[in-house]
């Protein structure tokens, strides 16, 4: 199902009489004077809110003698909410796009020719930064103490505020006066 | 004010006063639709009430006059709606064709209601 599928589905059901017509059409399949006469409704009623039922692919509609007989479209409603919400949203590209923009915005502010102005106060903006700073290092390699400092210090002159916070942000590893890379999990 | 103008301003009134009674409780039973359908009958009545009060402004106390001007105004302002409900019949869309089939039957009503209130006291 598709995030355009499951908001018509999700705003389709969002309405008491409709819900009633799925929970009649549970039990059996029926024709638009039954539903109304079950449920109270004029017939032209039920037929609107079963074309808005048919249109979000939860009924399905089949001709029997003189009746259009409606019935409740299964498979549709197989589907898990879990299973709807985990799958990539179309919007997964504009988002990422704009995270990445943030990101240039974040780095544009806080570096000045390969230099860091200022620490950034914001976690989310110094994460950024420290990313950054991470680039310098390569993987899979130990460094010690010292040339961490003169790494850091090639941006910062804090470079042991800055390796603390690289430490605890996990871009560094630690153990004792060794330090390596971190990957970064996708 | 005439007599047949007092009672079918108290009859649209009251269905005006209804309907938005109505449309606040199929609301609250989260029966959004059904509340928009009572909103646009309100509407239909609405509008007939303002030709009503129009009607008085032209004709005073000429109740038979009074008369004529709304349902000349009931024959014509449905006009567009018969088109538009047909419209959506030929495309086959089912939730125009509600809508305007609603307002259609409201116009029929009052009609039926301002024939019936000028027959009797006349």
């Amino acid at each position: 199902m598709t995030e355009a599928e499951a908001i018509s589905l999700f705003k389709c059901l969002s309405d008491k009489s409709r819900l009633q017509i799925l929970k009649s059409l549970v039990v059996e399949d029926m024709y638009v004077e039954r539903l109304a006469e079950r449920l109270g409704l004029t017939a032209p009623t039920i037929s609107f809110h079963l074309k808005k039922l048919s249109d979000a692919g939860a009924v399905t509609a089949y001709k029997n003698q003189y009746y259009m007989m409606y019935s409740l479209n299964k498979e549709r409603f197989q589907t898990s909410i879990l299973a709807i919400l985990q799958q990539e949203s179309d919007e997964a590209q504009k988002q990422a796009q704009r995270d990445a923009e943030y990101r240039q915005r974040v780095i544009d502010a806080f570096f000045e020719y390969g230099k860091l102005k200022s620490i950034p106060t914001q976690r989310k903006k110094e994460r950024i930064v420290l990313e950054v700073i991470a680039e310098a290092f390569d993987f899979d390699r130990v460094y010690s103490e010292r040339e961490v400092n003169i790494i850091i210090a090639d941006f910062h002159d804090d470079f042991c505020t800055i390796r603390r916070d690289m430490v605890g942000e996990q871009l560094l590893g630690r153990n004792g006066m060794e330090y390596w890379r971190i990957k970064i999990p996708q | 004010m005439n007599e047949q103008h007092q009672k079918l301003k108290l009859y649209l009134d009251k269905q005006i006063t209804d309907c938005i009674q109505r449309c606040k409780l199929l609301t609250a039973e989260n029966r959004m639709d059904e509340g928009n359908f009572e909103k646009v009958r309100a509407n239909v009545y609405e509008i007939f009430k303002t030709i009503l009060s129009a009607a008085e402004k032209v004709y005073g106390t000429d109740n038979i006059a009074e008369k004529r001007f709304f349902l000349e105004k009931a024959d014509q302002i449905p006009k567009s709606w018969t088109a538009s409900y047909e419209n959506a019949k030929q495309h086959g869309d089912i939730e125009k064709m509600h809508m305007e089939s609603i307002k259609l039957d409201t116009v029929r009503e009052i009609k039926d209601i301002c024939m019936q209130i000028w027959e009797e006291t006349i």
